[in-house]
């Protein structure tokens, strides 16, 4: 086998991208005829991806989950109606987003439990609190100062209205080219553009004191 | 001249995402305004901070238990495959005729008749207005959710709010079929981390029903709530000894649970067990390299205690 050692070729990608689309079609038709070995097999392409933006959308390993379930069973019921239009990348990433569009929506209603317990005298403490925290890392300020401001990015995040904070998410964190996140949430890159222009100001107001 | 226009495209820039030329001409006012290119640098600057906070990959262990319980429902779920695309769709047939107004009165002046006719009978045999005593037995799918869950003090009767189509209560003693159905609903399913805790708590007086510990084991590797998984592994602490199953999920509730209390109640549980090929080499990890100051002392203090391998 021919080894190229140290020389990028650049149509490799490229390549490797039109090989994975075929390998798709290819699946995709088995798929369509009912063998359901070659949609797990699709499903191992995409599911990482799906699954960490799930994660990062929902906040919890749970709901993050019930959405790579939910998207992945909507994709295998309705494979058959699959046209070939767009690719299975968008198709799938279209059929998570609008699940995760669907957790915000009700995210913004429904506030997140807090572990709050009651105590003896009927009075309510969180839970949490009540847990020495002893996996401090190497160095303590730096993982406090990380993990505020994670909290505070977070809470700048679930200020933008679920349209803002989806296009950011597949902008930002996953490096979608906007004109695919336009694909993906049936609108056009020009309103895509405007809505990263949107969230990135929103975000920036959020964390003026962060610079 | 054109401030404005560089402000509003310089999110662009700094994502990559302008044309060629735009980034051209973008480039050269930036050259030649002091404004624009400290705005710019504060924007390339903000990129970089959110950008400090990276979106976490899943875990190994999230992603293949991910794919166990997908694998799980396809087994059940009926593909869209090209068969599917010949049978009849009632759905899609009325999206075809709903801009057919001839029909789509037909099918509305027959379902105004039908509806009659069903209203005729409901009348006809008039239902009891409220539900006494027991409700029906609820099947899964017809459970929405469950409101609260209630134990009397002092007696065994406990009553469950739950969901269908509207809200109904059942009340009955924890070896009734039913309730335990309904918490074993409400441990895996509900929003309210309240009516979870409550419900786990009530489950581990019945940790000897197989069902039940799989109910605790689904909370104590999936709760989102650490009180909920706190509860489920004292429920599940005496079956260590006996069961491998609850031998693995606290195992692994050891190593990989976010919550510092969750991991230390496990440690503590293992100790009985701590003399197992497997556990022994999860101690030897934890001792080893464990973050947590106090997991690694009491893993060391553990193997110490342990009898020498030749």
């Amino acid at each position: 086998m021919e080894k190229v050692s140290g020389i990028r070729d650049p149509t490799r990608g490229r390549m490797a991208g039109q090989e994975r689309r075929i390998d798709d079609t290819i699946l995709i038709r088995e798929a369509q005829r009912g063998n359901r070995g070659a949609f797990e097999e699709l499903v191992r392409h995409y599911d990482q991806a799906v699954l960490r933006l799930a994660l990062h959308l929902t906040g919890t390993e749970h709901d993050a989950q019930d959405v790579y379930q939910d998207a992945f069973l909507k994709a295998y019921k309705n494979i058959g109606s699959f046209r070939f239009e767009c690719s299975f990348y968008t198709w799938i990433y279209r059929i998570v987003t609008n699940l995760c569009l669907d957790h915000l929506r009700k995210k913004t209603v429904r506030k997140e439990d807090a572990p709050v317990v009651k105590d003896g005298s009927g009075g309510e403490y969180d839970l949490l609190d009540q847990v020495p925290d002893g996996r401090a890392g190497a160095n303590p300020e730096r993982d406090l100062m990380r993990r505020q401001l994670g909290a505070r990015i977070s809470g700048a995040l679930e200020k933008l209205t679920p349209r803002e904070r989806m296009v950011f998410e597949l902008k930002h964190y996953h490096g979608l080219k906007l004109r695919t996140v336009g694909e993906i949430l049936h609108t056009t890159e020009e309103t895509a553009k405007n809505t990263l222009f949107r969230a990135t100001q929103k975000l920036r107001g959020q964390l003026a004191d962060m610079r | 001249m054109k401030c404005e226009w560089v402000r509003e495209n310089i999110t662009l820039q700094v994502y990559g995402e302008l044309a060629d030329d735009a980034r051209h001409e973008l480039e050269q006012h930036i050259a030649r305004c002091a404004d624009c290119a400290t705005e710019l640098k504060v924007e390339q600057e903000f990129h970089a901070l959110l950008s400090q906070e990276r979106a976490a990959e899943p875990t190994a262990n999230l992603l293949a238990a991910s794919r166990m319980k997908l694998q799980e429902a396809l087994e059940t779920a009926e593909p869209g495959g090209f068969w599917r695309r010949l049978t009849f769709d009632p759905a899609n047939w009325l999206r075809q005729v709903r801009f057919s107004p001839t029909l789509a009165s037909a099918i509305l002046i027959l379902g105004f008749a039908g509806g009659l006719g069903t209203s005729y009978k409901v009348f006809g045999h008039p239902a009891s207005g409220v539900a006494t005593g027991t409700a029906p037995a609820a099947t899964e799918s017809s459970i929405t959710g469950i409101q609260s869950v209630t134990q009397e003090p002092g007696t065994n009767q406990i009553a469950i709010k739950y969901d269908t189509v509207s809200t109904l209560e059942t009340q009955g003693s924890l070896n009734d079929q039913r309730i335990q159905q309904l918490l074993l609903f409400a441990a895996r399913n509900n929003y309210n981390s309240g009516v979870r805790m409550d419900s786990v708590d009530l489950l581990t007086k019945k940790p000897d029903v197989s069902q039940v510990r799989d109910a605790l084991i689904y909370a104590l590797r999936y709760d989102t709530n650490p009180g909920v998984r706190l509860k489920a592994l004292d429920g599940l602490g005496g079956f260590v000894k006996d069961d491998v199953h609850v031998r693995d999920a606290v195992l692994e509730a050891l190593v990989n649970d976010s919550n510092p209390g969750v991991r230390t109640e496990a440690l503590r549980w293992i100790e009985p067990v701590k003399a197992d090929g497997s556990v022994r080499g999860v101690l030897m990890t934890l001792a080893a390299k464990d973050q947590s100051q106090y997991i690694k002392s009491q893993a060391r203090t553990m193997l110490a205690q342990l009898p020498e391998i030749d």
